[in-house]
This record gives C-alpha cells, sequence and structure tokens, in this order.
C-alpha cells in the first residue's frame, strides 16, 4: 500500500484560487478540514471567511441559471456537460463574469421562442387547423399562464377520455364479442358522446390556441436580433458548469484558516504525487508559499487509497466497507474474506441441491450484470446481481459440506455422508448432522479455532507493519491459549469432566492454558502498564472463550437447515432417498421457503461471525479512504 | 402426570415462546427500521440484521421442538419428561433474554445509524452479543435433549 505524506502550506491570499484550481485539476490531494482540529491552529488563525461569501454567491447565481433552465424547458443533467475554461482568476472576479454573461443572454426573448414551439406541438397534435378557426378570443392573462392553463385541461380531458371506458381497448373488445344488442347500443351512444365532447374541445381549445399563436407571433415580429436557441443554451449549461465548479472550490476552500494576510492549510498527498503537488502550489503561487512536507505521525489517522474491487469480488468488498475500510498501513483481508465467507455459509447451509441451484442462479446473476443490467430493477434485484459471483461461490461450498454431510434437499438418503479424515476426536465428514449432533458440534469449534487463528496470525501480520514489536508476541499467545483449550476439552472431556483438568491433567493445563494467559499479562504489562495487562488478559481469557463458543452456532443453524428440509421430506413422503412423484410440489415449495427464510438467516449469521469474532481480532475497521479534491 | 404430557407442555414452550419473542423483537425493530427506511434507504440493507437476528430465536424454538418431536416417542419414564420440559424451559428463557436485548439494542442501534451510519460497526456488537445468549441457551437446551 502507498504511504502517504501530509503537506502543511500557508500561501498569500491573493494566489490562494490559482492554487486549489492547480491541486483540482491534477486531482492528487485530499484538503484536511482544519474546523475539525481547531486545536492546530486556534488562537493563532481565524476561520478563512471569504469562500462563505462566494459560497453565497455561487447559489444566487445558481438559483438564476436553474430559474432560466426551467423556463426554458431544458434538463441540464440531458446534456453532455460542456468544456469550461481553465483560469487562473480568484472566485470573485469568475463570479462578476457569470454575472456579467448572464444579464447579457437573451433568455426573455427565447422564452417566447419557445413558448411558440409548444404551442405548434400542441396545434399538431390535437390536430386543429388554424385556418378553419373563425372566432377570436380575448386572451384573459400572460400568455405563459394561458399556454400552461391550456396544458393542464389537456391532461384532464385525457382523463375523461378514459373514465369513459371506451379507451380501454379489450373490454370494448370483450363487450362487442359477448354480443348483446343493449351493449351494442350503450356503446354506440357512448362513442357519439364522446365524438361530440372531443369536436366540441377540439374548437374550444382551437380557438384559444390560435388567439395564443397570434399573440405570440405578434411578440415575436418585434424582436429585431437572430436568436441561435442551441447557442444561447449551451452558453448558459456553460456557466452553469463554471458557477458550480467554483461553489466547489469555494466549499473546499471553507475548510481553511488564515492570518491578516495568508491563507494556511493541510492536505493529504500519496507519495508519488508528493513532488508534483509540491511544484504545483509554488507554481501556481508564483513562490508566495511556505510548505511544510512531512510523514504522518503515528496517531494521526492517515486516509487509505482504495482500489477498486475486481468484480468476481464485488460483493465481499461491499460487504467488508459495510463495516467499514481496513486502517491505514493494515492487510486488506479481502481476500480470505473470500474463502472463509462461503466456507461457513456452506457448513450451515451444506445442501448438495439447493448448493447446485445457487451456482445456476450464481452464473444467470453474474451474465446479467456483465451485460450491463445492473442499473434496471429495484434494489433486491441490485443486490442478486451484484452477489452474482458470491452465489456461485456460497453454492459451491454448499455442494462440497452437502457431500461431506450427506444432504440433497435435506436428510433424503440419496447421498450418504463421506469421510475425509480424522484429528482426533474432531472427525471431518462421514456422520449425518441429525444423527450425531455432538459431532457436529466438535467440528463447528474446530472450525471456529481455525477461523479464529486466522484471523489472529493477520493481527500478528498487522502488529509487524505497524513495529509493534512489542506487542507482537500477544496473537501468538492468543493462538496458544486457543488450541490449548481445544486440546485440553478434546483430550480431557467438557464441563462434566472438568474435575479432571484441575487434577490429573494440572500439569497440562498450566502449560496450555495459564501460561499463555501469564505471557500476555507480562506483555501487556511491559508495553502499557500493569493494570491495562491485567485487564486485556481477563479480557482475552473471556473473549478467547465467547468467540469459540459463538462457532457452535455453525451446528446449531446447520440442524435448523437440516431439520427444516427433514419437515418437507416426511411431508412427501420421502424414504430411503425415493422420491415419489407427489412430493415434487411439495419439496419445490420447502426447497423455495428454506432457501430464502433459512439463506438470510445463515447469511446474516455468516457475516456476523465476520463482522464481530472475527474482524474484531485484527480489522479496525476505522480507515478513511482517499477521496482527492478534483475538479472536471 | 403423564410423561407425555410433560413432554409436550415442553414442546409448546419451545416452540411458543421463542416466537413470541421473535415477533416482538421484529415488531419493535421493524417499525423503527421501517421509519429510518424512509428518510435513508441506503442503510436498511445493513439495518436489516436486527430483524433477521429477531427472526433467527423463532428458528431455534422451531429447532429444539423439532427434536423434542422426534424424541417423543422415546420419553417413557418421568426423568425423560423432566428432561424434555427443562429443555424448552431453557430456550424459553434464552430466546426472552435475547429478544429483549436484540430489541433495545437493535432500535437504538437503528436510530444512532442514521443519526450517524459511522457509529454502525461498534453499536451492532450490542446487537450480536444479545444474539449470543439465545446460542447458549440452545446449546444447553440441546445437549439436555441429548441424554434423553
Amino acid at each position: 500500500m502507498e504511504e502517504m505524506r501530509k503537506l502543511k502550506v500557508m500561501v498569500y491570499e491573493d494566489y490562494i484560487d490559482a492554487v486549489i484550481q492547480s491541486l483540482g485539476h491534477a486531482g492528487i490531494v485530499q484538503l484536511i478540514d482544519m474546523r475539525e482540529i481547531p486545536e492546530d491552529w486556534e488562537g493563532v488563525l481565524v476561520p478563512y471567511t471569504a469562500s462563505t461569501e462566494a459560497i453565497a454567491k455561487c447559489s444566487d447565481l445558481l438559483s438564476k441559471i436553474e430559474t432560466a433552465f426551467e423556463s426554458l424547458h431544458i434538463q441540464p443533467n440531458d446534456f453532455p456537460s460542456p468544456e469550461i475554461p481553465i483560469t487562473n482568476e480568484p472566485i470573485e472576479k469568475v463570479l462578476a463574469g457569470v454575472e456579467q454573461k448572464l444579464a447579457e443572454l437573451p433568455i426573455e426573448e427565447i422564452k417566447i421562442y419557445a413558448l411558440a414551439s409548444r404551442i405548434d406541438h400542441i396545434i399538431d397534435d390535437l390536430g386543429i387547423k388554424p385556418e378553419e378557426v373563425e372566432k377570436e378570443y380575448a386572451l384573459t392573462q400572460s400568455e405563459e399562464k394561458e399556454l400552461e392553463h391550456i396544458e393542464f385541461e389537456l391532461i384532464e380531458l385525457d382523463k375523461t377520455i378514459e373514465s369513459s371506458g371506451l379507451a380501454n381497448h379489450q373490454i370494448l373488445v370483450e363487450r362487442i364479442e359477448s354480443k348483446h344488442l343493449d351493449d351494442y347500443d350503450e356503446i354506440g351512444i357512448k362513442f357519439a358522446e364522446l365524438a361530440k365532447f372531443v369536436i366540441k374541445s377540439q374548437r374550444y381549445f382551437g380557438k384559444r390556441l390560435v388567439s395564443l399563436k397570434k399573440t405570440v407571433e405578434e411578440i415575436e415580429g418585434t424582436i429585431e436580433t437572430e436568436i441561435n436557441f442551441e447557442e444561447v443554451r449551451d452558453n448558459l449549461l456553460t456557466l452553469w458548469k463554471i458557477v458550480e465548479e467554483e461553489k466547489r472550490i469555494a466549499e473546499e476552500e471553507d475548510k481553511f484558516v488564515r492570518s491578516a494576510k495568508t491563507v494556511f492549510f493541510e492536505a493529504w498527498v500519496p507519495e508519488s504525487r508528493d513532488k508534483e503537488a509540491v511544484e504545483r502550489i509554488m507554481k501556481a503561487s508564483d513562490g508566495n508559499a511556505i510548505i511544510a512536507d512531512k510523514p504522518p505521525t503515528p496517531d494521526e489517522k492517515v486516509p487509505i487509497i482504495t482500489h477498486e474491487c475486481p468484480s468476481y469480488l464485488q460483493a465481499f468488498g461491499k460487504l467488508e466497507c459495510a463495516y467499514g475500510y481496513p486502517s491505514s498501513g493494515d492487510i486488506d483481508p479481502i481476500r480470505v474474506f473470500a474463502i472463509t465467507f462461503p466456507i461457513l455459509f456452506g457448513i450451515m447451509f451444506a445442501d448438495v441441491a439447493q448448493g447446485a441451484i445457487f451456482v445456476i442462479a450464481g452464473i444467470i446473476f453474474t451474465l446479467l450484470r456483465r451485460n450491463g443490467k445492473t442499473t434496471k430493477g429495484g434494489d433486491i434485484i441490485r443486490y442478486l446481481l451484484i452477489s452474482g459471483e458470491m452465489l456461485i461461490y456460497i453454492g459451491i461450498s454448499a455442494i462440497f459440506f452437502g457431500f461431506i454431510f450427506g444432504e440433497f434437499f435435506g436428510p433424503s438418503g440419496v447421498i450418504h455422508p463421506i469421510f475425509l479424515f480424522r484429528i482426533g476426536p474432531f472427525q471431518i465428514g462421514g456422520f449425518e448432522p441429525t444423527q450425531e449432533p455432538m459431532m457436529m458440534l466438535k467440528f463447528a469449534i474446530l472450525v471456529g479455532a481455525i477461523h479464529i487463528s486466522l484471523g489472529l496470525i493477520l493481527k500478528f501480520i498487522n502488529e509487524l507493519r505497524h513495529k509493534h514489536y512489542k506487542l507482537s508476541p500477544i496473537p501468538i499467545c492468543c493462538i496458544w491459549l486457543l488450541f490449548g483449550g481445544l486440546f485440553m476439552w478434546a483430550y480431557w472431556g467438557g464441563i462434566s469432566n472438568i474435575s479432571k483438568w484441575f487434577a490429573e491433567g494440572s500439569l497440562m493445563f498450566v502449560g496450555l492454558v495459564v501460561l499463555p494467559l501469564l505471557v500476555i499479562l507480562v506483555v501487556t504489562g511491559l508495553a502499557e502498564g500493569f493494570m491495562e495487562g491485567i485487564g486485556f488478559t481477563v479480557e482475552v481469557f473471556a473473549e478467547t472463550l465467547s468467540h469459540s463458543m459463538s462457532y457452535s452456532r455453525l451446528m446449531a443453524l446447520g440442524l435448523v437447515h437440516s431439520a427444516m428440509n427433514y419437515l418437507f421430506l416426511v411431508l412427501g413422503g420421502v424414504e430411503h432417498g425415493v422420491f415419489p412423484l407427489q412430493s415434487i410440489p411439495l419439496i419445490a415449495i420447502g426447497t423455495i421457503l428454506v432457501m430464502i427464510i433459512e439463506g438470510l438467516v445463515v447469511f446474516v449469521h455468516t457475516l456476523r461471525l465476520h463482522w464481530v469474532e472475527w474482524f474484531s481480532k485484527f480489522h479496525s475497521g476505522e480507515g478513511i479512504p482517499f477521496k482527492p479534491f478534483k475538479s472536471t | 402426570m403423564d410423561p407425555i404430557l410433560i413432554s409436550l407442555i415442553g414442546l409448546a414452550l419451545a416452540i411458543g415462546v421463542p416466537i413470541l419473542s421473535a415477533a416482538i423483537t421484529i415488531i419493535i425493530c421493524g417499525t423503527a427500521l421501517a421509519g429510518v427506511g424512509t428518510e435513508k434507504p441506503e442503510l436498511l440493507s445493513r439495518l436489516i440484521i436486527t430483524v433477521v437476528l429477531g427472526e433467527a430465536l423463532a428458528i431455534y424454538g422451531l429447532l429444539i421442538a423439532f427434536m423434542l418431536l422426534g424424541k417423543l416417542p422415546d420419553i417413557t419414564t418421568m426423568d425423560a419428561a423432566n428432561m424434555a420440559l427443562i429443555s424448552g424451559i431453557i430456550i424459553s428463557v434464552a430466546t426472552v433474554s435475547a429478544g429483549a436485548g436484540i430489541s433495545y439494542s437493535g432500535s437504538s442501534l437503528i436510530a444512532a445509524t442514521a443519526e450517524n451510519p459511522e457509529t454502525f460497526s461498534s453499536n451492532v456488537i450490542g446487537v450480536v452479543l444479545s444474539e449470543a445468549l439465545a446460542i447458549y441457551g440452545l446449546l444447553i437446551a440441546f445437549m439436555v435433549i441429548g441424554q434423553i
């Protein structure tokens, strides 16, 4: 991961806008909000208020431009963003220029043109022939208001036609097909009424529209200069972009502080762009700047450069970031996370058939997403599309553990558990969880211990990366304690044999449980003080115990999954791996139910095991992503 | 008393009480979630954890009830019937406690996250630790059934 450096810059106030614009074009620095760290400057400097005035001015101009857009019926976001000229002028000057240009634009005239084209559009739509309209109509209000009224009344007219029941084509066809004479009469009368209504309203609107057109054309005639609508629109768009840009710069500058004649700010910059940033500041300020360029102090929160996740890890990236970004210098655990997550999910959701459904669904979602269909559909569809690859991984894992525990749509007997190997009392595979729950519990705790120790190894690496050599033995001692306790449990037995731990097994107990705790106590005591050492040791002991116990949910949810499937197998009358024909709909309903409800519960529990038991070991989630200030 | 009747009372407790606590948890967290969802829908996917963990309580009850149902034919003595009753009581008490924890810390988590989304990762601990209580109960209830 790339190192960051901190720039402390003091610039003569006349050059501050040029400096920020130059840095914004390069997009290489993240400006630090000085208002959040008053202890660094209070008493010496004051907040930079010039920017607050500029922001107000920008908002004012923006609202004027947006009103112009509205009256010209332009959606600014529908057009490609225009190129704006690069300038080194101060904000006040740029804004004054914009204001002047805005006043010069022939917006009122353009409004009349827009009005005329809207009137023509409606006249065409209604099929009115202006030469056939006889009577005059006296306009009672402004042209624009009149047109708005007409448009509103037309919408009402559409609604009336719709509510007559004749607009619905299908109903009409159905009624004609049913061939009731009365119906024909009724429809005929309705048709006649509607036709009368439409003709009447056509006359009524024709009268109004034609008079309106005339008035507007008269006004049009008084306009002398040639106006190009597109040119005005483009100019307006450019002004809009310039003001937006200036507003963003002013908002960034709002983070600064100042003395009488200088402005002071701090910024993060990646080490590789450090020289470029310094050069840009010096060049833009004509050398009127003082720059201190330092590496961050150890207790500072340094932003991290986040990389775009590869698409096959996208879903895991989102889950990890939902917890928090890794702190600066920490390992990004996404690749390990992408392996352990499906494994834990698969243990709880072990089933060959349902795993295969997950894989198929995952492949479909992935293909849909890669064909660029992410934006369509609601939130849930979007999540499913993003998690396409993840569904494939968890499906494969579910299939694997389905073979190990012998599950095919539940314990149906189609597949027999496959025995892999045995480590002491821990058997991997070769048993049905519902038949031998204690075996499953042992398996779950073993998986938990391995998972936790993986987290502790990552913590060890993090401690080394941060050069916390004094604290680095702690994760190793935690692993020692974890596996020591596990060995004691496996060797002497659980709670019912606890007395043996302190009798025959006392020496072993001292070596495997007491000793690592003592080492942790001494190490923390030496590094942070004796009282902290005691507190931390007690915490480690309690945490190790409760976190490993927590993995028993692998067993509990695995059994729940198996039991829920078994329920539908019994209802469907499935015996010894034979699925009778009538059982298929029941199994289908059961599978859908289990996959949705159980799938969600298992997913949340897998996430919880990672967020709470695993991330708490090494992943603080307190990192801030590096978001450089970039102008367009 | 008839051993079967006692075991059936245990079974009824094992399924009824967890479902009730799950319902109360979902009522409390679900309404809070709906309120936040209107303001900040982007947080819903994260905060849904509270409702799902509440729902899980009912599933634990279901599991124990299901296991008791499977054991019913083996329950002939009073000792076995008592064990069935006790396992029902254990899972009931455990899920009620977990439900209370999730409801309170869950609704506070939702409100706090809406105010400041960065606090989510530390505040979620309250919810998941409450949920762990149910797992402890489940484990012991499970072991008691294993003794029948």
